[in-house]
């Protein structure tokens, strides 16, 4: 009963100390390299890194109103039937 | 999520663009106003099968006519198959439509009336927008690159936008003297920290609270001034977490901040503003679970002039919803 009492003790005190120690320690890694300011180069690299590449948001291609009244005097004007895609988060600025 | 959507899909692009009016809305709103879009949009869905019972979400794709009749509804965004087949179904009704209804300059729409105040947002006259990405970031080689994700679409940017108000900009604009140093104001370092410095690759998370932001400090400094245009440099630190103890915290974004930015003097504009915000990130909220990486990642957001006017960089802030707190958040 003893030694199971401190055998249990010694694993809690690894869980609650060593290991969050290690894992602090690799995460803190990815980050600490990242010292800015930065030159022109790396920054737009990282820009261009983040923003959208080119073939990530082809639904953006399409030319959409953003007011459903606006959509309804165009298609009024041009004679055309409308397409509403509603979301709830706008699908164009929401994640 | 557009970004894995139908929408996605060459021919739906090519059928929503040249068949059809496109507009897309974010319904929490569209169901909430009570102006004569509002209604208009109501009278259409409650034609469908979301009836919005107890205010419950009409999200949705529709097809629909200038003068009101329901063509055809599906809420099936992501499967490309059941959209076309949607769309085409909706054309052929449009097609069998009377000409009073249905040709160019047929249909009279009737007069718009007062917007309702609560649910309708506009960009602030004379203010700034930014265009805002968020995005899962890794290292190879000791150079950042954009990371991979178990979610679909979680490794794509995500999509926002920052708006600031007319004093906020003007607050902004910089002094014609080398080494200048100002601060961002108040209200924009905090709608920064809270609103864009979130992991939203995923959906929606909820945003960080007044007391999470336990550093937020952004400063600009002139570093280029000639006749046409000013130079500015910005440069800060964030960190967001939802417990004072970082060991304890559950969620967090440690990280620094840096932008260059052109202030046009003949224009009286920014023609350039570009910001990247890059560092350890971990954990995640309610909706946003799912594919969330486990320990400290990197992760990083991009700041930028909206590319091209068009009505797609009107779209509201997703904190914008709450507006009062946008404005002035705590």
């Amino acid at each position: 009963m003893n030694r199971l009492f401190w055998l249990s003790g010694f694993v809690t005190f690894v869980l609650m100390t060593v290991l969050p120690g290690i894992f602090q320690r690799s995460a803190i890694a990815q980050g600490d390299a990242l010292a800015f300011p930065i030159d022109e180069a790396p920054f737009q690299k990282m820009l261009k890194e983040i923003r959208p590449k080119a073939d990530e948001d082809t639904f953006d291609t399409i030319p959409w109103q953003i007011s459903l009244w606006n959509a309804r005097i165009l298609a009024a004007k041009e004679g055309k039937p409308i397409l509403l895609w509603e979301m709830d988060g706008h699908p164009l600025g929401c994640g | 999520m557009g970004r894995v959507s139908a929408f996605a899909d060459p021919e739906i692009i090519k059928l929503a663009s040249e068949k059809f009016i496109p507009v897309t809305v974010d319904d929490w709103y569209q169901r909430r106003r009570q102006d004569a879009e509002g209604r208009f949009f109501i009278k259409v869905a409650n034609q469908g099968p979301r009836k919005g019972q107890g205010g419950s979400t009409r999200q949705g794709i529709y097809c629909l006519t200038a003068d009101g009749e329901l063509l055809a509804f599906k809420n099936a965004g992501n499967s490309a198959e059941v959209t076309r087949e949607q769309l085409n179904l909706a054309l052929a009704k449009f097609k069998k439509l009377p000409d009073s209804r249905r040709l160019p300059g047929a249909v009279a729409i009737e007069s718009f009336g007062k917007p309702d105040a609560n649910y309708v947002r506009t960009p602030p006259a004379n203010g700034l927008i930014l265009r805002v990405h968020g995005r899962i970031l890794d290292k190879k080689d000791g150079e950042v690159c954009k990371a991979d994700c178990d979610f679909p679409g979680g490794d794509r940017a995500s999509r926002d936008f920052l708006w600031l108000t007319a004093n906020e900009s003007k607050a902004l604009i910089p002094k014609p003297e080398l080494g200048y140093s100002y601060s961002l104001p108040t209200a924009v370092t905090k709608r920064i920290a809270r609103f864009c410095l979130i992991d939203n690759t995923r959906g929606e998370p909820e945003f960080w609270k007044g007391t999470d932001v336990r550093k937020a400090d952004f400063s600009l400094k002139v570093t280029s001034v000639t006749p046409e245009k000013i130079e500015v440099s910005l440069m800060g630190k964030a960190l967001l977490a939802d417990e004072e103890d970082l060991a304890v915290a559950k969620r967090g974004y440690d990280c620094s901040l840096m932008g260059r930015l052109t202030y046009d003097t003949a224009k009286a504009k920014f023609t350039r503003f570009d910001a990247v915000a890059v560092g350890d990130h971990w954990g995640a909220t309610t909706y946003t679970q799912k594919g969330v990486r486990p320990g400290r990642t990197l992760y990083g957001v991009a700041f930028g002039l909206p590319l091209i006017e068009r009505p797609g960089d009107r779209v509201s802030p997703q904190a914008a919803r709450e507006w009062n707190e946008y404005l002035r958040p705590n």
